[in-house]
C-alpha cells in the first residue's frame, strides 16, 4: 500500500529526489527540494519549446493548451514495487540528483556517484543532477559538458527559481518524448505484463494461451497508464475502453479493475473543472465496481503470498477521499471503517500503518477528530511494535497529535490553537469567568480511562524515542491530571521518571505543561503603607480630600461606580518598596515534593521576584509568601508563578487551578487538590489590577521611648513625642496633621509647626513633634473591668481601639521625579500614615459627689459698712494669697458664702495631691471697673493629699463671681425670658433660656480648674463639669446674680453721724477700740447695755433702677425672739424701725439712721428687710416669682450685734 | 447481546458507562463509545430536517465497527444514549425508551449534582435488568 493514495495517483510522475555527492547541510537541502518541490504541475504549453517532436505522436489527442504533467518527488527515493507493471505510476520514471558544489568539490566523482544512484531505478526515463552554488573552478571544469550534470551558477534566488523551472520544464519535455518512445514501442512490438499475481511456478499451456489472451488488454491498459502520465486523458480512455473489454473478455479481473480504475482517473482529469453529480454518480459507480473487482480478483491460493486486499482498500480509501465531505460522511464511514475492518487481512504491517495513517487522516478531514485519534493511536501502537527510536519517535508524534481530541493535550501546543483566549493576565475584565474552552475541557476530562491511556504511551513512546522534554510533559501531565486514579506507587513511579526525565534535560530546560504542586491564590498581604496611597487632587490643595475612600468600607455606593472594573479591586504598588503576595500550594501526592524554587511570573516585565524553595511533605498543602519588587512603572499582571520543580521549569497559572476547582465544586474534575489535602475552601480569589507607581515617599513612626502604650490616669496631660522618619527614596514636600478615631478632643495640640518647618523631609530625614494628650475620661461603655487585678477591686482601663489616630496625609512633589515615559499626565498619588496614638486611660480620681454648700456668716456690726467685694482695693484681703487659706474676717461684714464640696475618691494604688484653683477672668464690666483686681487670677488653695483607697472632699468656694450690679444684662442676653412674664411664655424662650443658664453655668465651671498630681510626673486635670452641673443648676443665679438690694448696718456716730463716708474721721476712744491705719474700729462688745445706740442702716441699691420700698428692721435675740416688739421687749429704740418708705436711687445708698436701747446685754442679731413696690421685671426675675401682683421680699444678711455690759 | 451502554452528558462528558461482557475490553469499548461521539456530533451540528426525523430521538444505527454495531438516542438537552452491541438489529428506541426513562428517574434524585457521573446503585440495576431483558430476546 501506499500512502497518500487518490484518484489522480494515476496520473503522477513519480520523480526520485537523490541527494548527491558530499553531505548537503540539512537547512541547503530543504531548501534545494523546497525549490524543486514547487513545481508539481508543468503546464503542457510550458514545455512546447523544449519538445520536438521526433515521430507521430501518440497522444493524438494531447490538450497542448489546456493540459499539464503531474510530477511528484519522492525526496530520498523508493524502492521498486513489485506491481510496478500493474500500475506505471508506480515506476519511478525519473532521477533528480541534488548536489551541494561546495561540499563536493570533485564534480567527476559526482557524476559517479549519480550514476550509480541512478542504476537502482532501472524504470527511470530521465536522470538530471541539479549541483548548487558551484565554485569558479568548477564553473570552469564544466566545459567539459558531463553528462546529467546542471550547474546552477550562484545566483539571487529569483534567477535560481526561475533556472529551477526551466530545468524542470526541460524535465518534463524529456519525460513526454520518453513516454511516446515507449507507447510506440509498446504499440508495434507488444510488452510482457506481469503481476506478482500471476503464478510464476507453473505455466501450464493452458494458463500459458490465457495469458496470450490477455496481454492485449494489459497492452492497452498500460498505454492508457502512460496516456494519463503524459498529460492526456482522452488518448487514455481510448486505450482504457478496450483495456476494460478485453480484461472482461478475458475474465482478467484484476486488471478490468485496474483499468477502470485509469479510466475514472481520466474522466476526472478530463473533467477536472466540473464537479456535476452526475460525475460524481458515475465515479461512485465505477469505484464500487473496482472494489468489487478487486475483491473478486482475491485469490485464495496465493493468499499467503501475495493479496490484492491492499489494492482494495486503496480503492476504498481513493473513494473516501474522493467523496470526503460533510454531507457524505456516512458513506465516508462506511467506507473507512469497511476499510479499517479489511486491515486484518493485511500481510504487511507497514501496510496496515499506512491504511491506519490513511484512515485517521479522512477521518480528521471529515472533522471526525475522536475517529481520528482513535486510529491514529493505532497507527501509534503499530509504531510501538517496531522496536527502533525513529518508530518510537513516529509513534510519540502521532500520539501527540491525537492528545487534542482527547484534551490531555500539552499546553504548548494548545496554546498555539488557542492564542486568543490565552491571553495572559487578569486586565481583560474576565478573570472571574472561565473560558468556555475550559469548560469543556473539564467535561471532556472525565474520559479519564482514555486520557490516562494515551498520555502513558506518550510517556512510554518519547522515553524509548529519547525525548526527555516530551516525556516529562508526559509525566506531569498524568500525575496533575490523574493523580487520584494513580496509586501512590504510580505517583512515585511518575515522579521517578520525572526526576529521570530531568536528568537528560539541561539544567533551565522550561515546559508548558505544569506538574506539581498545584498554586492558587491565597491573598495580597498587604502592607498598610500600600493601601494608604491616595489620588491626589491637583485642583484642591487639601488634595486627599475626595479621592480616598474614606471609612473603613471598600465599597461605598458613592464611590463612582458604572466603571467596566467596578467588580475589581484596584491595587497601587510603589516602585522600589517590597511587595507580598500569599500562595497556597498543594502536594496530593504520596511522596515528598520539594520545590526547587517558586517565584512570581510576571509577564509585564516590571517586577523582580524573589524565589523561594519548599518541600511539602506528602498530602500537604502549604501557604507560602513571595515576594517582590516593582521596578518601573505600568500596570502589573501576575497570571501565575514560576515553579522550579522535577529539575524543569514551568509556569503555573492561577487560571488553570481556579477552573480546576470551580470543576471540582461542580463535581467535573476528580478530585479538588486542596481539599484532599485538608486544606480548607478558599474564596475566588480575583488578582486585582495592580499598577506600579512611581516611587513615593515613605513616612515610618514611631513614639519616642517606645511603641507602647501610654499608661494615662484619666485626666491626665501628658506630651507624646512622634518621630516620623521618611524611609523612601523620595523627599516628603507635603504633609497634613489630622485626627480621626475615637476620643479625638483628648488631643490637645499636635506641633503641626514642627512639621511644616520639617518639609521637605529629605529620604532617611526624621522629624519629631510632640502632641499633648489629655487622657479621657472613661465612661462605662468603652472601659472594660480590669479583673486580673485580685483584691475584687474593680479597676477600668480603657479598651482597645479607643485611642485618637492621627492620619498624616504627605506627598511627594507633583511632577514625576523619574523621566519615564509616562505621558498621562496624572500626578503621583499621596499616602497616608496612620499613627495611632496608643493610650491605655486607667481610672483615676473618682467623683463621688458634688454638691453646693450655702452658709451665712453673719457680720458684726461697726462702725464701717462692710466692703464690697467689687470694690475691694485693699491689699489685705479676706483670702490672701499668701496663706491660701480661706478665711473669714469677721469685720468684713455679712457673708454668704458659698462652696463647692466635690468628694473624690481614689481607687487607684497611687496617691494623688488634688490642687483646686479658680481662674477668673479680668473681664471688665461696663463701668470700666475691674470685677476683680487680682492680677494672678488663680487662687491657690492648698492642695489635698489623698491616699489609696481613701476619699476626701475638696472645698470650692464659689465667690468672686458676683455680678457688681443686677441689671437686665445678664437677662437682657434673652429678653424673652424678661418679656415671658408679661407675655405668653413660649417654649422656645423657655428652652433657650435653659440653654443660657447651662452657659452661664459652664462657663462657671470651666474657671475652676481641679488639678492633680501623681508621682513624679504624673499630672493631670479632673473633669468636673459633669459633676457639678447638677450641683450648681439651682443655685447658679445666686451664685452669679448680686441681691437686688444690700442692707448694711453701721454704729452712727453719736446720732449726728450723718455722712455715710466718715469712717475715716472716726476716732474711738473705746477700750477695746483698735487703731489700725487710721481706721477706727470698734471693737468686738462695744455696745453696752443700757446705753442709747446710735445706728445706721444703709440700702444699696443694685439695679440700675429706682427702687420704691418699705423697710423693716428688727432686732432679735439669740432664741430668735423679736426683741423690739412685745410685752416683753428687751430692747428699746428711738427713730422708726417699721414700715419705713424709702427710696433708692440706681446704684446709690440712702441711709436711715435709728438708735437703740438694750437693756440686757448678749448677743443680738439685726436684720434689714424690705417690701419692694412696683418691682421691675428684672427684680421679679431675680426673686423667681412669676405673678406681677406679689409683693417682692428682699432681705439683708443678719449683723451681729454684742452688748456688753450688766443685766 | 448488548456488549456496552453508556450516558453520554451535552458536553460530551461520560455520566454512564458499563459494559456486560466478561472480557477485559473496557478501554476498547470506552474508545467505540468515545468515537461514536464523533457521529453524534455531526448529527447535532446537521440535523436533518426532513418531517417525521424531527423530534426523533432515535438515531439509529450510527456506525458499524468490527463486530460491533453502535446505536445512538439523543435527547432533546443533548444527552446521549449510546449502546453498543453484538448482533442484535434494533429497529426502534424502545431500549432507548426505557434506558432514558430510567436516566430521568436516576438525575431527579435532588442528591444528583447535573453533569456529574451517575453513581446510582439503583440505576445501574435497572440499566443491567433492561439489558438482560433485550439480551434475552436477541438470543430467543
Amino acid at each position: 500500500m501506499e500512502p497518500d493514495v487518490s484518484m489522480e495517483t494515476g496520473s503522477m510522475i513519480r520523480i526520485a529526489v537523490l541527494p548527491v555527492g558530499g553531505a548537503i547541510p540539512h537547512h541547503q537541502l530543504r531548501e534545494y527540494a523546497a525549490m524543486l518541490g514547487r513545481h508539481t504541475r508543468i503546464d503542457l504549453s510550458s514545455i512546447s519549446s523544449f519538445y520536438k517532436e521526433h515521430q507521430k505522436s501518440p497522444f493524438a489527442h494531447q490538450p497542448w493548451e489546456t493540459g499539464c504533467l503531474r510530477f511528484k518527488y519522492m525526496l530520498g527515493g523508493a524502492p521498486p514495487s513489485p506491481w510496478e507493471d500493474f500500475q506505471s505510476c508506480r515506476k519511478i520514471l525519473a532521477v533528480v540528483g541534488l548536489c551541494h558544489c561546495p561540499s563536493s568539490p570533485d564534480l567527476d566523482l559526482v557524476a559517479e556517484q549519480f550514476a550509480a544512484a541512478c542504476k537502482g531505478y532501472s524504470s527511470a526515463l530521465a536522470k538530471r543532477c541539479f549541483a548548487f552554488c558551484p565554485t569558479d573552478s568548477q564553473l570552469e571544469d564544466d566545459g567539459k559538458k558531463r553528462e546529467n550534470i546542471i550547474l546552477f551558477p550562484p545566483s539571487d534566488r529569483q534567477t535560481q527559481e526561475f533556472h529551477m523551472l526551466t530545468m524542470v520544464q526541460d524535465l518534463a519535455a524529456t519525460l513526454l518524448m520518453e513516454f511516446e518512445k515507449w507507447v510506440l514501442r509498446a504499440e508495434s512490438t507488444g510488452t510482457i505484463l506481469k503481476t506478482p499475481l500471476d503464478s510464476q511456478s507453473s505455466l501450464g499451456s493452458e494458463e500459458v494461451i490465457k495469458a496470450k489472451k490477455r496481454r492485449l488488454g494489459r497492452a492497452q491498459k498500460t498505454i492508457g497508464d502512460y496516456c494519463l502520465l503524459a498529460g492526456s486523458p482522452v488518448d487514455a480512455n481510448a486505450h482504457y475502453s478496450t483495456a476494460i473489454e478485453l480484461a472482461r473478455l478475458t475474465g482478467d479481473v484484476f486488471w478490468h479493475a485496474g483499468a477502470l480504475e485509469g479510466s475514472v482517473c481520466a474522466l476526472l482529469l478530463d473533467c477536472v473543472d466540473q464537479k456535476d453529480p452526475v460525475l460524481e454518480e458515475e465515479v461512485k459507480y465505477r469505484y464500487y465496481t473496482v472494489i468489487q473487482l478487486y475483491r473478486r480478483s482475491y485469490l485464495q491460493d496465493n493468499a499467503q503470498r501475495v493479496s490484492t486486499v491492499s489494492f482494495e482498500l486503496e480503492a476504498a480509501l481513493k473513494l473516501a477521499r474522493y467523496l470526503c465531505r460533510r454531507e457524505l460522511a456516512k458513506e465516508v464511514v462506511e467506507l473507512l471503517m469497511g476499510a479499517a475492518d479489511g486491515a486484518k487481512s493485511l500481510i504487511d504491517a507497514s501496510d496496515r500503518l499506512i491504511l491506519y495513517v490513511e484512515i485517521a487522516r479522512l477521518f480528521g478531514t471529515l472533522g471526525y477528530q475522536r475517529k481520528a485519534a482513535f486510529f491514529s493511536r493505532q497507527v501509534a501502537l503499530l509504531y510501538l511494535q517496531q522496536d527502533n527510536a525513529c518508530a518510537a519517535i513516529s509513534a510519540m508524534q502521532v500520539l501527540t497529535m491525537t492528545s487534542n481530541a482527547y484534551h490531555v493535550q500539552s499546553r504548548r501546543a494548545s496554546s498555539k490553537l488557542q492564542t486568543s483566549h490565552h491571553e495572559l493576565g487578569p486586565s481583560h475584565g474576565d478573570g472571574g469567568k472561565l473560558h468556555p474552552q475550559s469548560v469543556v475541557s473539564l467535561f471532556e476530562s472525565q474520559w479519564s480511562t482514555l486520557q490516562m491511556v494515551v498520555l502513558r504511551e506518550i510517556l512510554m513512546s518519547s522515553v524509548r524515542a529519547g525525548d526527555p522534554l516530551a516525556a516529562w510533559s508526559a509525566a506531569a501531565r498524568l500525575l496533575r491530571s490523574f493523580y487520584p486514579l494513580i496509586t501512590p506507587a504510580g505517583q512515585s513511579g511518575l515522579a521517578s521518571s520525572l526526576a529521570k526525565s530531568a536528568e537528560r534535560l539541561p539544567p533551565g530546560t522550561r515546559c508548558a505543561d505544569p506538574a506539581l504542586p498545584f498554586i492558587r491564590l491565597h491573598s495580597f498581604s498587604l502592607h498598610p503603607s500600600q493601601t494608604d496611597i491616595i489620588k491626589r487632587n491637583p485642583l484642591k490643595k487639601e488634595w486627599w480630600t475626595g479621592s480616598a475612600p474614606s471609612g473603613p468600607f471598600i465599597y461605598t455606593p458613592f464611590s463612582k461606580g458604572g466603571t467596566t472594573n467596578s467588580n475589581k479591586q484596584e491595587m497601587t504598588w510603589i516602585v522600589g518598596e517590597p511587595v507580598q503576595v500569599l500562595v497556597e500550594l498543594a502536594n496530593p501526592c504520596s511522596f515528598d515534593l520539594t520545590v526547587e524554587s517558586i517565584y512570581l511570573s510576571v509577564h509585564s516585565g516590571n517586577f523582580d521576584a524573589f524565589p523561594v524553595s519548599v518541600s511539602l511533605p506528602p498530602n500537604t498543602a502549604k501557604v507560602i509568601l513571595l515576594s517582590g519588587i516593582p521596578t518601573k512603572v505600568g500596570p502589573v499582571s501576575i497570571p501565575g508563578c514560576i515553579v522550579h520543580c522535577f529539575g524543569v521549569i514551568t509556569e503555573h497559572l492561577f487560571k488553570d487551578v481556579d477552573n480546576l476547582l470551580l470543576g471540582a465544586t461542580q463535581g467535573l474534575v476528580l478530585s479538588d487538590p486542596f481539599r484532599c489535602c485538608g486544606s480548607g475552601k478558599l474564596k475566588n480569589v480575583s488578582i486585582p489590577n495592580i499598577s506600579v507607581v512611581p516611587a513615593l515617599p515613605l513616612l515610618v513612626s514611631h513614639v519616642v521611648g517606645g511603641d507602647g502604650a501610654t499608661v494615662l490616669y484619666e485626666g491626665e496631660i501628658r506630651d507624646i513625642w512622634i518621630s516620623l522618619t521618611n524611609a523612601g527614596t523620595v523627599p516628603v514636600e507635603q504633609a497634613h496633621i489630622a485626627l480621626s478615631g475615637k476620643n479625638q478632643d483628648s488631643v490637645i495640640s499636635i506641633a503641626h509647626d514642627t512639621l511644616m518647618s520639617a518639609l521637605p523631609l529629605k529620604p532617611g530625614g526624621e522629624v519629631t513633634l510632640p502632641v499633648t494628650l489629655k487622657a479621657w475620661q472613661l465612661s462605662m461603655v468603652d472601659s472594660e473591668i480590669d479583673s486580673s487585678k485580685s483584691g475584687g477591686s474593680t479597676r477600668r482601663i480603657s479598651k482597645e481601639g479607643s485611642s485618637p489616630l492621627l492620619v498624616i496625609h504627605y506627598a511627594g512633589s507633583w511632577t514625576h521625579s523619574d523621566q519615564s515615559n509616562n505621558t498621562e499626565n496624572s500626578v503621583p498619588p499621596g499616602r497616608r500614615l496612620v499613627v495611632p496614638l496608643n493610650v491605655c486611660v486607667l481610672q483615676g480620681l473618682r467623683f463621688v459627689k458634688a454638691r453646693l454648700l450655702s452658709m451665712e456668716i453673719p457680720a458684726r456690726i461697726n462702725e464701717a459698712l462692710p466692703k464690697p467685694l467689687y470694690v475691694d482695693k485693699n491689699p489685705t484681703d479676706v483670702v490672701s494669697r499668701d496663706d491660701s487659706m480661706v478665711k473669714i474676717d469677721p469685720y468684713r461684714g455679712s457673708w454668704e458664702l458659698r462652696l463647692l464640696e466635690l468628694e473624690l475618691s481614689n481607687p487607684t494604688d497611687v496617691v494623688f495631691e488634688v490642687n483646686v484653683s479658680v481662674q477668673l477672668d479680668n473681664r471688665k464690666n461696663e463701668h470700666g471697673m475691674p470685677i476683680l483686681n487680682h492680677e494672678n487670677a488663680d487662687f491657690g488653695y492648698p492642695r489635698t493629699r489623698i491616699d489609696r483607697d481613701y476619699s476626701a472632699r475638696v472645698l470650692i468656694p464659689l465667690e468672686h463671681f458676683k455680678l457688681p450690679i443686677l441689671d437686665g444684662s445678664f437677662f437682657a442676653k434673652d429678653s424673652q425670658t424678661s418679656d415671658a412674664f408679661c407675655s405668653k411664655v413660649s417654649n422656645l424662650a423657655e428652652r433657650s433660656a435653659k440653654a443660657e443658664l447651662n452657659a452661664s453655668i459652664n462657663n462657671l465651671i470651666s474657671k475652676i480648674k481641679v488639678r492633680w498630681h501623681s508621682g513624679r510626673n504624673s499630672s493631670g486635670e479632673l473633669n468636673i463639669k459633669d459633676a457639678t452641673q447638677p450641683a450648681l443648676q439651682a443655685s447658679v443665679m445666686d451664685i452669679l446674680l448680686p441681691d437686688p438690694l444690700t442692707f448694711g448696718f453701721r454704729l452712727a456716730k453719736n446720732g449726728a453721724q450723718i455722712n455715710g463716708f466718715s469712717e475715716e474721721s472716726i476716732i474711738s476712744d473705746d477700750p477695746p477700740s483698735q487703731c489700725v491705719n487710721g481706721n477706727v474700729i470698734k471693737c468686738k462688745g462695744c455696745i453696752s447695755a443700757h446705753e442709747m445706740t446710735h445706728m445706721e442702716v444703709l440700702v444699696r441699691n443694685n439695679t440700675r433702677e429706682m427702687i420704691q420700698m418699705s423697710l423693716s428692721v428688727t432686732c432679735r435675740d439669740v432664741a430668735g425672739e423679736n426683741c423690739t416688739e412685745g410685752n416683753n421687749a428687751t430692747v428699746l429704740w428711738a427713730g422708726v424701725l417699721n414700715d419705713i418708705p424709702l427710696e433708692v436711687p440706681p446704684l446709690e445708698e440712702v441711709k436711715h439712721a435709728f438708735s437703740l436701747y438694750f437693756l440686757v446685754p448678749g448677743e443680738y442679731t439685726l436684720l434689714a428687710a424690705s417690701i419692694i413696690n412696683d418691682a421691675t421685671d428684672v427684680l421679679r426675675a431675680r426673686a423667681r416669682t412669676d405673678s406681677p401682683d406679689e409683693p417682692i421680699f428682699c432681705r439683708g444678711s443678719p449683723f451681729h450685734v454684742y452688748v456688753v455690759g450688766t443685766a | 447481546m448488548i456488549v456496552c451502554v453508556a450516558v453520554v452528558g451535552h458536553q460530551n462528558n461520560p455520566l454512564y458507562l458499563q459494559s456486560f461482557t466478561e472480557a477485559d475490553d473496557a478501554l476498547k469499548l470506552h474508545h467505540i463509545i468515545h468515537c461514536s461521539l464523533d457521529v453524534i456530533d455531526e448529527r447535532i451540528n446537521n440535523p436533518k430536517k426532513s418531517g417525521p426525523t424531527l423530534n426523533e430521538a432515535f438515531l439509529g444505527l450510527l456506525y458499524p465497527t468490527e463486530n460491533y454495531k453502535v446505536y445512538g438516542y439523543l435527547t432533546n438537552t443533548k444527552v446521549k444514549f449510546i449502546m453498543v452491541t453484538t448482533d442484535l438489529d434494533v429497529k426502534d428506541a424502545d431500549f432507548f425508551r426505557r434506558f432514558h426513562a430510567a436516566y430521568v428517574d436516576a438525575v431527579s434524585n435532588p442528591f444528583h449534582v447535573p453533569g456529574k457521573k451517575i453513581t446510582s446503585k439503583a440505576f445501574a440495576q435497572r440499566v443491567s435488568s433492561i439489558v438482560k431483558s433485550f439480551g434475552s430476546a436477541a438470543t430467543t
